[in-house]
């Protein structure tokens, strides 16, 4: 394979599947793993907010059985970005990334503020057209090499079409949901840390992944 | 290594004091002292120190030690000569963790500041094509291939200025008091760093000073290629003053206007990639 993340640290086999840790993956899987530990450590924040046209501010009250299932949420987006960022095989990739969406939703949809709310629905209906180009990307790729194995892929030999490439960054990016999300209203509604937190850092590590999946294969 | 570590953080501090005092002079004030970027961080490390009442406390704290982890991995990747793509990787988390510094605290200034951090991740896309034209060239990500690329055929200055530009306005929007600092910006008091003070604010400090030694470092080793230790502090000091100067004469933009500016520059830059895809045999 071409030395784009540095040389293999680590390669789990599971049959003709396989997971491989470069310094790079190993970077962003450190990075999933220490902020999926503080998602389940944290308490999460009391949110203070503003009172526009004065002075005055009051704190927001959630409940724990809201904050409860965030977290689970977060716990389960972490799992499935750590599980992005070592795969070696396009199909689970593209899983992974589309588990990332589904919880990236679940992370947002469980506040209890129609505003919110609404946001989630929207991009639960983005999240779900960018499986369009996901898996079609993957497809593509499948259709044109017979095989779904990035190291095989990387080894050269194979003519990998740049629309599927295409296809398969543009699916990424709608599934990370920090993109549509981020400059919302909305985030400042939701009380944010540690759970918001965990749909920013999922869409940049799957898009960061998908960046070393493009160039490599 | 911590010796390395020490000497990145403290220089890196050095450069930011300059940078203020190059800002100063060219806007005919006296400005302070160039060490003072030092003198804060030794004052924040003896400050009463304590967690709000209302924060998400292990994340409160945790996110300085995830800041100061990764510019540390940063500085060791660089000095190693590394993947560039693992630079480029933590240069994009940073975002996380200022997000993670504005949304810990529960203070509406931080969280607008940590919003700001995110929606600004337009200006990674510039470093994203950087890195890919560089590889269009060299057909490896590795700081040491890159520089005995350059060793043989002339600095990425030289081959690719357009890149070295994109590069250099990375550069620029992360530095303090430039155009693009609306994650800083003072109608949010400190933006995402409000409420973190004391020996937090000090451990902020060593990640700006790590942050800005290993970018710098990373710019002379990408575009002027290996060059004894001492030439690359003078040739990133040099770099460094030149950014102040474009700092100092212009404004900070809004932050649509930031994102709009950062997006059109990395269009161009995309434009600039596709076209040596196109023409590189």
């Amino acid at each position: 394979m071409p030395d784009i993340g540095g040389s293999d640290l680590f390669v789990l086999e599971f049959g003709d599947i396989l997971h491989y840790y470069t310094p790079y993956t190993t970077t962003l899987f450190l990075f999933a793993l220490i902020f999926t530990a503080l998602a389940i450590l944290s308490r999460p924040e009391g949110q203070i907010d503003i009172a526009f046209g004065g002075d005055a501010y009051y704190a927001k009250e959630t409940t724990v059985s809201e904050m409860r299932f965030r977290r689970f949420m977060a716990i389960a987006c972490g799992l499935a970005t750590m599980g992005a960022m070592g795969s070696g095989d396009l199909f689970n990739f593209t899983l992974f990334a589309s588990l990332v969406g589904i919880t990236n939703v679940g992370i947002v949809a469980a506040v209890k503020s129609h505003h919110v709310l609404n946001a989630a629905y929207e991009y639960g209906i983005v999240a779900m057209v960018a499986t369009l180009p996901l898996f079609g990307g993957a497809a593509l790729i499948l259709a044109t090499t017979g095989t779904l194995s990035i190291p095989a892929l990387a080894a050269g030999g194979f003519a990998v079409p740049l629309v599927a490439k295409a296809f398969l960054t543009l699916g990424v990016i709608g599934e990370g949901m920090a993109p549509f999300y981020a400059a919302k209203a909305e985030m400042f509604r939701a009380p944010g840390a540690p759970y918001v937190i965990m749909c920013s850092l999922s869409s940049l590590l799957i898009f960061l992944r998908v960046v070393e999946i493009a160039i490599t294969i | 290594m911590i010796e390395y570590l020490v000497f990145a953080a403290v220089f890196g501090l050095l450069l930011l004091g300059l940078h203020r005092k190059v800002i100063a002079r060219v806007q005919m004030r006296p400005g302070p002292p160039v060490w003072q970027e030092i003198l804060h961080a030794l004052k924040f490390s003896f400050k009463s120190t304590w967690v709000p009442k209302t924060a998400s406390a292990t994340l409160y704290v945790g996110v300085v030690l995830v800041g100061i982890g990764i510019w540390s991995a940063a500085l060791f990747v660089v000095l190693a000569g590394e993947s560039i793509l693992i630079l480029f990787a933590i240069y994009m988390l940073h975002k996380v963790v200022e997000h993670g510094f504005g949304l810990s605290s529960g203070s509406p200034y931080g969280k607008f500041g940590g919003v700001r951090s995110v929606i600004s991740a337009a200006s990674e896309i510039p470093l994203f094509v950087t890195i890919a034209a560089i590889y269009l060239f060299t057909e490896s990500l590795l700081l040491s291939d890159i520089t005995a690329y350059q060793a043989v055929h002339g600095p990425f200055l030289l081959i690719a200025p357009p890149v070295a530009i994109a590069m250099y306005l990375v550069i620029l929007s992360k530095l303090p008091y430039g155009p693009f600092s609306i994650v800083e910006s003072k109608e949010l008091v400190s933006g995402y760093k409000t409420e973190h003070f004391g020996v937090w604010r000090a451990g902020i400090s060593v990640i700006d000073g790590l942050k800005t030694f290993v970018l710098l470092f990373a710019f002379v080793a990408l575009f002027i290629g290996a060059v004894p230790f001492w030439a690359a502090l003078v040739l990133m000091t040099i770099v460094l003053v030149s950014l102040s100067f474009v700092c100092a004469v212009s404004p900070m933009l809004s932050p649509f206007d930031s994102v709009t500016i950062q997006g059109l520059i990395t269009g161009v830059m995309l434009a600039y990639a596709g076209y040596l895809w196109w023409v590189m045999p």
